[in-house]
């Protein structure tokens, strides 16, 4: 079994000219592209043992930014509890977060790509990717490799707060606000009732662990406390809770 | 300007001369010396890269001459020759350390980032139908504590506590072995580093100095504020 790597192979001899084997000359690939050959040889994982999150996540813009929560079980296939402390909203650059469903090595793959991309981007421009660039990346890295993840995207640029949904195949779309995962219809019942676009970030943040709660009652695969994450233009605060009515 | 016998063994960089020299290797070492200085300088928790940018002509816009790089968020590199090359070399040494992430979910150490960036300056010295790079590099980050390393055409490496490339590199290493006194608090580290450079150049102006700071938070460009009152201090 070959095992995918989105690296840029370091090997070179001196019987070739240097990196231009692997590496055109003019223009440098991205990270995730420099080896696109390696994509085509992952192989369909084993379902039956695969970690997934099942999951259940929310963004929502707020006044001030993005609140971004999800729950924390991980699952096999719902029915087992594999992990109760699963980190599923994760940071991306200084003001950028992502909310995340699916397979959990894909997903910890994906987040190490994209920071690895925006930490380039930054040092390359000495400045970091608008919301719209950081979603369009994120788009073509699922667009390119058959990664099982499905995220959402929240954080806040010069254009203020933004949240997008995206789908395994590399489709972007930009909402307001956006549930994801096993739980989503459970949430959404929630956020349709509840979202307001003049929310603040403390209420938006007890909308959204209300939906987290929510699923977590019903669906299977959510559950054991929830992560919420405060976007502004100031950073990423995250908070670990038990329960919904710890959150403040 | 040069005999034949030297002729037969300048032309590839692929080529020993028969007392075991690669001229194209040496010549890239020309073109370092003629490029603008920077320097280095390892104190006990920093290190500081300062760098001369001169101004060609006053229509330049200043802030377009870029002479010091921020590769990770705890390295940064300073180079003297080509700055084109420089530029292909920095490019470089910002995907390897990104790659390293992905890689490991760790950040490269300095010296792992020298050596790897080092192996593509050797390539180009071993490589038919290509020519070394015409720059030196000064590689400065922290990882457990302030490095300092310097990669030559070559694609040799050395760590150094103080050291300096390009045009009056050894007026100021003159210096360094004068001054250097270990340990260094981070603004002796600066004044020495300014010190260094105005040892380098003449009539050194505050206006023509690009310096950074790398410590234990990463790396920063030294404000302006901070160059003026180091180059009162060393009454420069």
């Amino acid at each position: 079994m070959r095992v995918a790597s989105y690296l840029t192979p370091m090997v070179n001899t001196h019987q070739s000219k240097p990196e231009q084997a692997q590496e055109p000359r003019q223009g440098w690939p991205p990270i995730h592209e420099a080896n696109p050959s390696a994509l085509d040889a992952v192989p369909a994982p084993d379902e039956e043992g695969v970690v997934k999150t099942g999951t259940t996540v929310v963004g929502l813009t707020t006044a001030d930014g993005v609140v971004l929560a999800a729950d924390r079980r991980a699952s096999l296939g719902g029915r087992l509890v594999t992990n109760k402390r699963t980190q599923k909203v994760e940071q991306l650059h200084p003001t950028a977060a992502a909310g995340l469903s699916g397979a959990v090595g894909h997903i910890q793959q994906f987040v190490r790509l994209l920071q690895a991309e925006a930490r380039l981007y930054e040092n390359r421009r000495s400045e970091e990717l608008t919301m719209t660039a950081l979603s369009t990346l994120a788009g073509n890295v699922l667009r390119s490799a058959p990664l099982q993840v499905t995220p959402l995207l929240g954080g806040v640029d010069e254009d203020g707060g933004h949240v997008f949904s995206l789908d395994g195949g590399g489709g972007v779309l930009s909402d307001t606000y956006a549930a994801g995962g096993s739980g989503m219809q459970i949430a959404y019942g929630v956020l349709e009732q509840q979202y307001d676009d003049a929310l603040s970030a403390k209420e938006g943040r007890a909308v959204a662990a209300q939906a987290i709660d929510s699923a977590s009652e019903r669906d299977t695969a959510s559950g054991n406390g929830l992560t919420v994450a405060t976007i502004t233009s100031e950073g990423v605060a995250f908070d670990e809770f038990d329960g919904v009515s710890e959150v403040a | 300007m040069q005999n034949s016998d030297q002729q037969a063994y300048d032309r590839g960089t692929t080529i020993f001369s028969p007392d075991g020299r690669l001229y194209q290797v040496e010549y890239a070492r020309e073109a370092v010396k003629q490029g603008s200085p920077v320097v280095g300088v390892r104190g006990e928790d920093s290190v500081v890269l300062a760098s001369h940018v001169p101004r060609r002509s006053p229509l330049v816009n200043p802030g377009s001459v870029e002479k010091l790089f921020a590769v990770d968020d705890h390295v940064a590199i300073g180079s003297a020759g080509h700055a084109a090359d420089t530029r292909r070399l920095v490019d470089l040494a910002r995907r390897r350390a990104q790659d390293e992430h992905v890689r490991y979910g760790e950040a490269a150490t300095v010296e792992a980032l020298t050596t790897s960036v080092a192996d593509h300056l050797q390539e180009y010295t071993q490589t038919g139908g290509a020519r070394p790079y015409g720059t030196a590099l000064l590689v400065g980050g922290y990882d457990d504590g302030p490095q300092l390393f310097e990669i030559d055409p070559s694609g040799a490496t050395r760590e150094w506590r103080a050291d300096a490339v390009g045009r009056g590199a050894s007026d100021a290493i003159t210096h360094f072995e004068d001054e250097y006194a270990a340990p260094l608090a981070a603004g002796d580290a600066l004044g020495l580093a300014l010190q260094g450079l105005d040892a380098a150049v003449e009539d050194l102006s505050v206006d023509d100095v690009e310096v950074g700071v790398v410590t234990a938070d990463g790396y920063e460009p030294v404000a302006e504020d901070r160059l003026d009152a180091a180059f009162d201090a060393d009454g420069e």
